[in-house]
């Protein structure tokens, strides 16, 4: 068996969130054979941070959860600025892992100072975030970060592979799919059914109720969330928390253009719009009707 | 005057306590919060219902319990303006589901992650922890999960779900679902059964006395036994004033409690200070944490204040013997997630499916000014969110996390129930596990 990697675990400007989402990860006795947390805030470990950071021990990976910035007024840790922390950990990881989209793109708390609050290497999605450069680092962005995401990215690193990455250093596995994939409500996708309230199993959610499905890179719908549902299988919206704008304004209004709404990722607004009036001027019957009608 | 500074580490986020002594004992102590956020700051002309996809985000530990208390001042938006929206008991079942799944889960892991290891540290130290090496901790970790699990059937996932919305809930679970749900509850029960209490949930429910607990071998007597043997048994004592503004279905309307004597509650007399706070004083200000007061006292909320204004018989004799001390404050939390998986169990058997999940609102949220406010009961105490909306865009955005109300500053003449407990310690390491007994939370407190 090849030999432990080392995972050091430091938070930003953070809920916590993808701390206590890593902790849904299922198969937990499997990472922590792979794995050494030499140290995470909020579980008790053998570590003591501060010798850990005055020494000048080389570790595997540094996962960085929260939003970040070079001012010590906003964030400070250990009474210490937090850049100090960050510098001298950064310079003994070998790789640097983004969990979540603070850490990524600086996330919902980037919105109170976008000059000073962002991610890693991306502001929102321009280059330049706490640091202009850098190469070892691989963004996981999502609000939380699902558990699979995370531990599978670093089991991959573990076992020497190279994990392929996308314009904004995130696993290609994951985030080549989208929201959209895998959603129940597909059909009524297709058909341009609409869902005409919230709190029913029928009907579409991108055209009313601001689902981003179709234009939010991530594979929920694919291995869904605590291993059962997804915010779509609960009837709510994609609030698209993996991409670099998230969160946009107004959540769960569908953003239109001349009455149309935005065409789903990579999808021309000829071909969308063409292939949606189509669809449109059919009425499917079944689509019109409940799901499952108890008096059928 | 001798003065300590040392940091709270393993609650969620981080705090600073400076421990002011006299005699070797703590004269005062203040309690520290950096690492502001400002959510409030950030929803202010945001539309009104970016409300419940943002304030989950003050906490990934009680995300569901943030969603909820928005929805609740939202819907109070429409009734301030002139359109009460009726909630059908199919939704108020499935949000109480949530909430009680967001607390067994949140009770479960801070007594195993938190109360355990930190009482060995106690002891001991050098001790190494628990995390990710002892078997009963991979345990407790799995039922965690399944508790979240059994929740996200409704709410979709866990932490950060959406599920709510101003007239009731966006799912629509099948018959399958709740046995699905169901599954997971029993796998729950079945850890608590095994390990937490060491006995079935309905005998331990069936209690009313300290010794009943602490005479059968389980983690909690453990904890128990250690917690005596430190002497959390005396230390930690508050007021012992309690208060819980939300609802629940052991108690009727919002309560307060001093010692025994239970009378009711008025969110009209809450008051949020900012003293203390860098927001009041940016150069004499020490901490981000507000600081809420009824009635110009400080209370206690939380599962103890809960139990205390239900006169749940097993807590007032654990009362009775050790008063609001660090162990009762404990003890309160494991026998809150006895009855929490019970009345899940109930809950889930008794929904009605037939119902619909959500009854929308006939005005348009565009054109919709008012104002609302939407207290529950959260893991770890009352949390209260008051909003002012005008023309569908949040004029304002206020919110009192339950951390507020047990850990905030107040002063020498007049400290907090956090501050109280602490008083007259002799050690920074009992200190500091008296603090965790308030089961921090950090991050709620600098939303």
């Amino acid at each position: 068996m090849s030999h432990k990697y080392s995972i050091i675990w430091l938070q930003g400007l953070t809920c916590n969130g993808n701390s206590h989402s890593f902790l849904n990860y299922t198969h937990m006795p499997s990472f922590a054979a792979s794995f050494d947390m030499l140290y995470h805030p909020l579980w008790c470990g053998a570590e003591d941070f501060m010798s850990l950071l005055n020494s000048d021990v080389t570790f595997d990976f540094l996962i960085l959860e929260g939003a970040l910035s070079h001012d010590e007024r906003l964030i400070q840790r250990f009474n210490l600025p937090f850049y100090e922390i960050l510098d001298t950990l950064a310079a003994r990881a070998k790789y640097i892992i983004c969990a979540g989209s603070c850490a990524s793109f600086g996330g919902v708390f980037r919105l109170r100072d976008p000059e000073k609050i962002t991610g890693a290497l991306f502001s929102g999605k321009e280059k330049g975030g706490y640091w202009l450069e850098k190469n070892n680092i691989i963004n996981i962005s999502g609000c939380p970060v699902h558990p699979r995401w995370l531990v599978e990215t670093l089991v991959a690193l573990h076992h020497g592979e190279k994990v392929l990455l996308d314009e904004f250093l995130r696993p290609k596995e994951v985030f080549s799919y989208l929201a959209h994939h895998g959603c129940l409500r597909n059909e009524y996708f297709e058909w341009k059914v609409d869902s005409k309230q919230l709190g029913e199993r029928e009907g579409c959610l991108f055209y009313e109720h601001g689902c981003l499905g179709p234009m939010s890179h991530a594979n929920c719908n694919k291995i869904l969330w605590n291993d059962i549902s997804s915010k779509t299988r609960a009837g709510s919206p994609c609030l698209g928390c993996t991409e670099f704008d998230f969160p946009r304004r107004a959540l769960y209004e569908t953003q239109k253009n001349m009455s149309l709404p935005q065409t789903p990722f990579g999808i021309s607004k000829r071909a969308y719009y063409s292939l949606a009036g189509v669809a449109k001027s059919f009425k499917i019957e079944r689509l019109e009707k409940k799901l499952i009608d108890e008096n059928d | 005057m001798k003065m300590t500074k040392e940091i709270i580490e393993r609650i969620e986020g981080e705090a600073t306590l400076e421990l002011e002594w006299e005699n070797e004992q703590v004269s005062f102590a203040k309690i520290k919060f950096f690492n502001y956020r400002g959510i409030e700051e950030i929803l202010k002309k945001r539309p009104l219902l970016d409300a419940l996809a943002l304030t989950p985000r003050v906490c990934g530990i009680c995300s569901h319990s943030h969603a909820i208390a928005s929805v609740l001042a939202i819907e109070e938006c429409y009734k301030s303006a002139g359109e009460a929206l009726h909630i059908t008991q199919k939704a108020k079942d499935i949000r109480e589901i949530a909430l009680n799944a967001e607390k067994i889960h949140n009770h479960i892991k801070w007594y195993f992650f938190t109360i355990l290891p930190e009482l060995k540290r106690v002891g001991d130290t050098t001790y190494a922890g628990n995390a990710f090496k002892d078997k009963q901790w991979f345990q407790a970790q799995s039922a965690v999960m399944q508790s979240l699990k059994m929740g996200a059937h409704f709410t979709g996932q866990w932490p950060h779900g959406s599920f709510v919305m101003a007239g009731g809930v966006t799912c629509d679970p099948l018959k399958s679902d709740l046995i699905s749900a169901q599954g997971c509850l029993d796998a729950v029960i079945a850890f608590c059964e095994e390990h937490f209490y060491g006995m079935p949930l309905e005998e331990f429910l069936s209690f009313d006395s300290a010794l009943q607990v602490m005479s059968s071998p389980s983690a909690l007597s453990y904890g128990i036994d250690e917690m005596i043997k430190h002497g959390f048994d005396r230390l930690g004592r508050s007021f012992d004033r309690f208060l819980a503004l939300g609802e629940s279905y052991r108690y009727e309307g919002s309560l307060k409690a001093s010692k025994t004597t239970v009378l009711g509650a008025d969110i009209k007399y809450v008051h949020e200070s900012l003293q203390h706070t860098f927001f009041e004083d940016k150069h004499k200000g020490y901490t981000y944490s507000k600081s809420a007061m009824y009635k110009r006292n400080y209370c206690e909320v939380g599962p103890l204040a809960r139990l205390m204004v239900s006169k749940d018989a097993l807590m007032r004799d654990f009362h009775r013997r050790f008063k609001d001390a660090a162990l009762t404050r404990v003890v309160a939390r494991a026998v809150e997630c006895a009855h929490l998986l019970w009345r899940t169990k109930v809950l889930i058997d008794h929904i009605n499916l037939k119902e619909p999940s959500l009854i929308p609102p006939k005005k348009d949220i565009h054109s919709l000014s008012g104002s609302g406010i939407g207290v529950i009961e959260a893991p770890r105490g009352s949390l209260i969110h008051s909003v002012v909306v005008h023309q569908g865009l949040i004029e304002s955005y206020d919110i009192i996390t339950p951390t507020v109300w047990n850990l905030g500053n107040g002063d020498k003449q007049n400290p907090s129930t956090a501050q109280k407990a602490l008083i007259g310690l002799n050690s920074f390491t009992k200190a500091d596990f008296i603090l965790k007994s308030f089961d921090v939370c950090s991050v709620c407190t600098t939303q």
